[in-house]
């Protein structure tokens, strides 16, 4: 190999080669500062909303691309739209805005229908047979008798809970139109509702952007991946005490989570009892779980499944998701287990600290 | 082959180069020196907010609480709320809902499970919770 001029070469590539080290040293510097300042992956922004809606807090999370300028401006948009669709929604389900279509029906006996509120009920009442009623959105004249409506709790009386039992059956509920009751009964959409509502929001995003995250209420809704491309890490909560029972890995996962320690109340026996009632007893549903967590691709499915598992209890929760297997489950027992299905098992890591005993659930008996 | 030759340019290249370079090296390892450090105490400030009826009424950085604190939060018509300040956590000490579930929750310090009343729509968060999660299902 032959140079020409060696040493002016040399000196010039050692000279520029170092200014760029420090131009390129001093950019990192500067766009390391601005992520810092601004709470973001470099290259990313972040769009956040947080408000009241469906009886709980919402906040949305959506990640754009900072070299489009426009993509910030679109999702700002989207998030809009998605927040206005929620309130919407909220205005025709809610049992305690008198206006909505499910109090009118609750109160009257009947109410014409939207197309969004039937599409609800429709699969709600679907969620209902698949899961023999162990889920039943009927149940509401006993979670308002033993007042988890209105936060007033008490332990109704035998005869009452007896009295009140009949008018627990999805199967009475009339639909088509419109929805019809008989005398006595009353619908409460609280366990699908945020899950359908996670589905209608995340269908917008996904539209706009590869990675958002979505925290109604505890009840996640993960899409895509994190801004920086690695797989969202979505704690669970400990049934007992305020701490984490581990982090499970996810990709465009709903991870929802049902447990006793959300709204309950200790009698004046000492029994502690919670919001879940089950509905074949009228009593707080207590068949040997503490808490479910169940992680998927539908909200609505997540939502009313981890009501259901927890109300059927471990042997039949198992005994469900051996036959269905299109979702994974953790459950935390009140023997002190932790059960796990194996395709979660993969994924999620046990707190340190949690005090239970780690099982992988096995594909059959 | 002049190995020993471009040996001695590279030196001759670097001399001059020395004071001016050297000097601004040292001063991009200084910065980056009081970045981390910067960034670092940022890491470690925890900052709480307390959000009511979806807006955010207050915000406190509870690695700048030096002494016990108390104040209410409410009162006009939707109920008060009693919340307690430590050095780094944050609790509802008392307060006049039905349920009073968010006393009974207890200290939040670092965790991503907020304080919530719901009763009040009152939420008490932690904006730069820890690490470990990025969202918790509860």
């Amino acid at each position: 190999m032959r140079r020409s001029r060696p040493n002016e070469t040399l000196k010039r590539t050692v000279q520029n080669g170092l200014l760029v080290f420090v131009l390129s040293f001093l950019l990192c510097l500067f766009s390391g500062c601005a992520a810092g300042l601004f709470g973001g992956t470099a290259g990313q922004t972040e769009t956040e909303r947080t408000v009241y809606a469906m009886d709980t807090y919402l906040t949305v999370r959506a990640y754009g691309d900072a070299s489009d300028n426009t993509s910030e401006a679109i999702l700002d948009r989207v998030l809009d739209d998605a927040l206005k669709e929620v309130e919407a929604l909220e205005k025709k389900l809610s049992v305690t805005i008198e206006t909505s279509e499910i109090a009118k029906a609750n109160a009257t006996g009947s109410a014409a229908l939207s197309t969004v509120t039937a599409e609800l009920l429709t699969r709600a009442l679907e969620l209902c047979e698949e899961t023999d009623g162990a889920l039943d959105i009927t149940v509401y004249p006993l979670v308002r008798a033993w007042g988890f409506t209105t936060g007033e709790t008490r332990v109704p009386g035998e005869e009452e809970i007896r009295e009140l039992l009949p008018y627990v059956d999805y199967r009475r509920v009339a639909l088509g139109y419109s929805v019809t009751l008989e005398d006595g009964m009353a619908i409460d959409l609280g366990s699908v509702a945020k899950g359908f509502a996670c589905d209608k929001m995340a269908r917008r995003l996904k539209d706009v952007t590869g990675s958002a995250l979505i925290d109604f209420g505890g009840n996640i809704c993960a899409i895509g991946a994190k801004p920086d491309g690695s797989d969202w890490r979505i704690g669970v909560r400990s049934p007992e005490g305020n701490d984490l029972l581990g982090v499970l890995s996810v990709r465009d996962r709903f991870v929802v989570t049902s447990g006793g320690y959300e709204r309950c109340f200790t009698d004046a026996d000492g029994n502690l009892r919670w919001h879940i009632i089950d509905p074949k007893t009228g009593y707080p549903a207590r068949n040997g779980l503490l808490s479910v967590t169940v992680v998927g691709t539908k909200g609505i499915r997540c939502d009313a499944l981890s009501t259901a598992l927890f109300v059927m209890g471990t042997e039949k929760a198992i005994g469900f998701w051996r036959e269905k297997g299109d979702f994974g489950m953790i459950l935390v027992t009140d023997d002190g287990r932790l059960l796990v299905t194996p395709d979660l098992a993969k994924t999620f890591t046990a707190d340190k600290n949690a005090p239970y005993a780690q099982e992988t659930i096995r594909e059959a008996e | 082959m002049n190995r020993e030759g471009e040996k001695n340019t590279l030196k001759a290249a670097i001399k001059p180069l020395k004071t001016g370079v050297w000097a601004a090296l040292f001063a991009v390892l200084a910065a980056v020196c009081v970045f981390a450090i910067v960034w670092m105490n940022a890491g470690t400030g925890t900052v709480a907010e307390i959000v009511r009826d979806g807006e955010v009424i207050r915000r406190i950085d509870l690695s700048r609480v030096t002494a016990k604190e108390t104040f209410t939060v409410g009162d006009g018509e939707g109920g008060y709320n009693v919340i307690e300040v430590e050095p780094g956590r944050i609790r509802v000490l008392d307060a006049d809902c039905p349920d009073r579930v968010c006393v009974r929750t207890g200290w939040l310090s670092k965790s991503r499970i907020p304080i919530l009343c719901v009763p009040h729509r009152l939420m008490i968060r932690i904006t730069d919770a820890d690490g470990a999660a990025d969202a918790v299902a509860y």
